[in-house]
């Protein structure tokens, strides 16, 4: 296992050796190769963990996790690079004949930028110690503030720092938290199996850290600029994968020590369901595409950190909720590139209506991507079922802490079940908005082929896990984590 | 064990399957003229699996597989009585439509969008019918929301009048009253999903309490006691949530209007068979389960039962009144559907205070409304049929049609004076038995609750019955003369509507064989049933004799704009969503913008910067401003601490 985590690592030096085409097919396989590979390890069972080596406390043990959490977010990592990978061949040539600068010699830079970009995501998630997992959170952020920098559009070098700059202070506050952690007594290590406690100023750093990461509202002014005017392949990156990974930094720790969720469970889950909504709201008023989405991601990522209150379930729904918004994100920052290549840099949604008559292909992908986002006939049902279920079972059963009883509770579930309204809702509004109406031009344009399939593949495998036996092996997996599952410690 | 999976395998999947196809091959002309074949092909293997699940297969026989077993979550199967019906309906009527369609959509701009989201209109509807696992039946469930978005706003260019509802350009104060399809598709999402969500927080709900998603095995006594009053109100109101918006009742019946934006086809599958009837279907369904007769003693069920019984009623009554003032042909239509979704509502809610079985557990009740269900779903699908054909023959959505061309378009007037006659319940046609099942069930409200449903279900009958006779006199008696007379061809569409209003004559048959429908017979020889019956004849004649009464035409407009429930549809609720994403954009998101990224944030560090850099002047004279100034704050700081001590 440990060398199909390798590959991509070093396919990342060797890519930019290659031509745009070959380094293309190379970066992808070197995700797939991963990707079957996990599924495989769900399927059959893999050790559990590997050992790399030992440091002196506090730093402790440094070892890679291979539970069903680490394995259903690395699952999405690699589909999702592996397909925007391939997305973004003739994304990224148009996109430097833009910039109007020779597209190869660029292709090698930005090829190994994605792909370290990318490696870098998947060795986050498998990280058994919070020192090489924040190790990892940094190159995430500087490969993609150089993408950003370098690749993106509008004011991109501003853009680029503000990214950078929030993004840092998120990194340096998480860390803190993690130096606390590690000073701890109790603790004396940074290996995650080795943490028995995490403190409340702990925690406050680290929740504090993520949220700006993740983001909720107020920090969240940072992300609509990043993912608006980012290079599309590294939005359909960014929002997708990136910025859920606060959402499994914040899992992890919540499964070694649930007490500072519980103690201040209703503050967080009440900022967490307004931000949603927040979001949700925002986006009717926006005008560019991209904005758009980006909004939408606000609004789901409330969803997780809603999922982070509501106890083993609630917890089960976050890591669910994960892969269905990277899923449907990356599909929709894909179509909206395949927008932006097709029809001459459209973000402008005053600007569209009708095109599905131009590009179906594109136009059906994004129905499947909105369909992700509300959950509906795809992975992302489940997510919002266990989200609901989290909410039941914390504040229904008479044996919860948190028992409310259903008059007390009526405020929360309906806020939480608007908050599931607002997805639906904006999702087809936008779909209307886009590429319904009246159309400006019905000529069907030809269109590379690579600008829809791997938003289909994504789709389609969207699909099939909620279905048998895909969902049956993951739900049980990570039914079966000792303290995520059923009777587990989180209360 | 394995030839049953592979009976519901076919079932469920050769619909799909059998629309891939033609998806894929969307950019050949050739092949999506000769591919929709194979998707009714498809279907027809569905009818045969329906068919073979109805005759072979044991009664109330469960078929359990695994899906995520450790939480309950499986697929589970069930052939009770509902679903062995409601499985063959469902089938036989989208296949007829599917004959019918391959005419009616020849030549249309996306084939490949049609067919597949036809096909798995039905299979979801296939699921929800026969599935027993709660899990399952909500896959089924928004399977159909998001088919039927797809098929309602399926003229997605809103390029074309006769797809629209209502009078472009038509307005009433702020209100624009006429709808483009892909309005018509996103309203009917929109909506449903307001119901879907709340529903699925039920499921939940019930999936903690009992542990379990299997209609037919959880303990409904032992939930409801559980959770209390409070909790049984709220959480059968959520549930019902998902039923009423699906079906369209009062308040949520605007998206079923602006669903008459779809093909006719479309329509003729969602008000017969899939998508509304699935509200009533899954009341029943959960009724016929809960045994609601039996639970007297559950504190909080009644009202939510009564809830359900005047919703019902009231959209009964609703529904025939606003059809009463229309002329679009299929918005008429629409109206009496949702009107008799109304009815088989207030008939299942009716069953919490019926204590007659008419057979070791059948509801009186609860089996009047599903065969109401099941004669409706025929005749109004006929009815559908027709006024499609009528639409391509006169090229127009609103009602126009002589006794002369009622003569030329034969086949299409017979069936509607079939449907018509059998639907509204006049001695002795079909609907007439089951319906004098009704009066007798509403009869028994009497003692419990008072006259009123039965007052509301005769209202609501007369009114039904004259807005159909309208609709057959309009279009083929005393209509105005159509501008355009397109009468060639359709030989498939004919051969649809006359296959699908002979199987009311099948049902009339079977209600006076089965033994469980005697009660119906019996009923229907009661004096008060036969009085009622005789009133509706007499209503649907002199409708058929005066369909247009100018004198009321005030009052024919209010009821054609559905008693301003488009207000709260197309004014209050978006223009409150606007305004509030206008205080959250232009506000919130602008002011936080400003703040942190681009004026407040960045302006402090600025003033911070330069003023840290003015320090750098050389100048000898500042620094010893500066040291000096900080000896005097240290002499100060001793100076008060020093007095402390």
């Amino acid at each position: 296992m440990l060398y199909f985590l390798l590959l991509p690592l070093i396919v990342a030096f060797i890519a930019p050796l290659l031509r745009p085409k070959g380094a293309t097919y190379l970066s992808s396989a070197a995700f797939l190769i991963p990707f079957f590979s996990i599924l495989y390890c769900i399927f059959k069972g893999c050790p559990s963990e590997i050992h790399l080596m030992n440091f002196s406390p506090p730093i402790g043990e440094i070892y890679l996790n291979f539970d069903f959490i680490s394995n259903a977010f690395g699952l999405t990592i690699c589909i999702v690079s592996a397909m925007v990978a391939l997305f973004a061949l003739p994304y990224m040539k148009h996109r430097f004949e833009e910039m109007e600068c020779d597209a190869e010699s660029e292709f090698r830079k930005y090829i190994f930028l994605y792909d370290l970009y990318a490696v870098s995501m998947l060795w986050l998630v498998y990280s058994g110690n919070l020192i090489l997992l924040y190790v990892f959170l940094e190159i995430t952020l500087i490969t993609a503030f150089l993408l950003i920098y370098r690749y993106g559009y509008g004011n991109r070098k501003w853009v680029g720092l503000l990214y950078l700059i929030w993004c840092a202070v998120a990194g340096v506050l998480t860390l803190a938290g993690f130096i606390i952690i590690a000073f701890d007594p109790l603790n004396n290590t940074l290996a995650l199996k080795g943490i028995t406690t995490v403190g409340m100023l702990a925690w406050a750093f680290i929740l504090v850290g993520m949220l700006i990461e993740l983001p909720v509202l107020g920090p969240h002014i940072w992300l609509p600029w990043a993912h608006a005017e980012a290079p599309t392949p590294v939005s359909a990156l960014l929002s997708p994968l990136t910025v859920g990974l606060a959402g499994y930094v914040l899992l992890r720790i919540a499964l070694i020590d649930y007490s500072f969720i519980t103690t201040y469970r209703m503050p967080i889950l009440g900022y967490a369901i307004f931000s949603s909504i927040y979001a949700g709201f925002s986006v009717f008023k926006q005008t560019d595409f991209k904005r758009l989405l980006a909004y939408s991601t606000v609004s789901q990522m409330g969803y997780v950190l809603v999922a982070l209150c509501l106890g083993p379930f609630g917890l089960i729904g976050l890591v669910i909720q994960y892969m269905s918004h990277a899923f449907g994100k990356s599909i929709l920052f894909s179509s909206a590139g395949g927008i932006i290549a097709v029809h001459h840099g459209l973000r402008d949604l005053n600007k569209m209506g009708g095109l599905h008559d131009s590009i179906p292909a594109i136009s059906n992908a994004a129905v499947v991507g909105f369909l992700n986002l509300g959950g509906i006939l795809t992975i992302g049902m489940l997510g919002e079922f266990f989200i609901l279920r989290g909410v039941v079972d914390t504040f229904l059963r008479p044996e919860s802490p948190a028992f409310l009883g259903w008059t007390g509770s009526l405020p929360i579930f309906l806020a939480v079940i608007f908050m599931f309204i607002l997805s639906v809702w904006y999702g087809f509004w936008t779909i209307r908005k886009v590429f319904y109406g009246k159309p400006k031009d019905t000529k069907r344009l030809e269109i590379s082929r690579y600008f829809y399939v791997p938003l289909f593949i994504i789709g389609i495998f969207s699909v099939l896990l909620l279905f048998p036996p895909l969902s049956t092996v993951l739900i049980q997996g990570l039914n079966s984590i000792p303290s995520l599952g059923l009777g587990g410690v989180v209360p | 064990m394995i030839d049953d999976w592979i009976i519901f395998l076919l079932l469920f999947l050769a619909p799909v399957v059998s629309s891939i196809p033609i998806a894929l091959a969307y950019k050949s002309k050739g092949w999506t003229e000769k591919l929709p074949y194979l998707s009714v092909f498809g279907i027809f293997v569905s009818v045969l699996m329906s068919l073979y699940i109805f005759f072979v297969f044991p009664e109330n026989q469960q078929y359990a597989y695994d899906w995520i077993p450790d939480l309950g979550i499986n697929i589970v199967l069930i052939t009770d009585y509902l679903s062995r019906y409601m499985g063959v309906i469902t089938a036989v009527i989208a296949f007829f439509i599917a004959i019918y369609g391959l005419d009616y959509m020849r030549g249309d701009y996306r084939p490949s969008w049609y067919w597949f989201f036809f096909n798995l209109f039905t299979a979801s509807m296939l699921l929800v019918v026969y599935s027993d696992n709660l899990f399952l039946l909500f896959v089924g469930w928004e399977g159909l929301g998001a088919a039927s978005w797809g098929l309602i706003g399926h003229w997605f260019r809103d390029d074309d009048e006769i797809a629209y509802v209502g009078v472009p350009k038509r307005k009433v104060g702020p209100l624009e009253l006429s709808w483009p399809p892909s309005f018509g598709g996103w309203r009917a999402i929109s909506t449903i999903r307001f119901g879907d969500v709340p529903m699925f927080f039920a499921i939940a709900a019930i999936w903690v309490f009992t542990g379990n998603l299997n209609i037919s095995e959880i303990n409904w006594e032992s939930l409801f006691l559980n959770i209390g009053a409070a909790g049984t109100v709220i959480l059968l109101t959520l549930f019902l949530m998902g039923l009423l918006t699906k079906s369209a009742q009062v308040p949520f019946s605007e998206w079923l209007m602006t669903a008459m934006t779809g093909p006719t086809t479309v329509s003729a599958l969602l008000h017969s068979a899939t998508m509304v009837a699935a509200g009533a279907f899954v009341f029943i369904k959960i009724s016929w389960y809960i045994k609601p007769w039996e639970l007297h003693h559950v504190p909080g069920l009644n009202y939510v039962y009564l809830f359900a019984l005047f919703i019902g009623l009231i959209s009964g009554l609703y529904g025939a009144l606003a059809a009463s003032g229309m002329l679009e042909r299929k918005v008429l239509l629409a109206a009496s559907t949702m009107s008799s979704l109304g009815l088989m509502f207030g008939a299942a809610a009716a069953s919490y205070w019926i204590h007659e079985e008419v057979m070791p557990g059948i509801n009186l009740a609860l089996l009047v409304a599903f065969w109401y269900m099941a004669v409706h779903a025929f005749a109004k699908a006929s009815l559908f049929l027709v006024s499609g054909h009528l639409i391509h023959a006169t090229h127009t959505r609103f009602s126009v049609g002589a006794l002369e061309f009622g003569k030329r378009m034969k086949p299409a007037f017979i069936t509607t004076i079939i449907a018509t006659t059998f639907l509204i319940g006049m001695p002795p046609l079909t609907a007439y038995w089951v319906k004098s099942g009704m009066d007798e069930v509403m009869e028994h409200l009497i003692h419990p609750i008072g006259f009123l449903p039965l007052i509301l279900l005769i209202l609501t009958s007369l009114v039904y019955a004259a807005i159909l006779a309208k609709f057959l006199s309009l279009n083929f008696i005393k209509g105005e003369k159509p501008h355009h007379e397109h009468l060639e061809g359709g030989g498939l569409m004919k051969l649809g509507y006359g296959l699908m209003v002979s199987m009311l004559f099948v049902l009339i048959y079977l209600i006076f064989t089965r033994t469980e429908t005697a009660g119906f017979v019996h009923a229907g020889f009661m004096p008060t049933s036969f009085a009622v019956g005789m009133s509706i004849l007499v209503a649907y004649l002199i409708a058929i004799y005066k369909p247009r009464m100018t004198s009321f035409a005030k009052l024919g407009t209010f009821f054609n704009d559905r008693m301003y429930l488009p207000f709260v549809n197309d004014y209050i609720f978006p223009k409150t969503g606007f305004f509030v994403s206008h205080l959250v954009q232009d506000y919130g998101n602008r002011g936080i913008d400003g703040f942190f990224n681009t004026k407040v944030m960045p302006g402090l560090f600025e003033r911070i910067s330069k003023g840290i850099r003015t320090i750098q002047t050389g100048y000898l004279k500042t620094y010893v401003q500066i040291v000096l100034g900080l000896v005097m704050i240290f002499l100060i700081i001793a100076a008060i601490g020093g007095m402390r001590i």
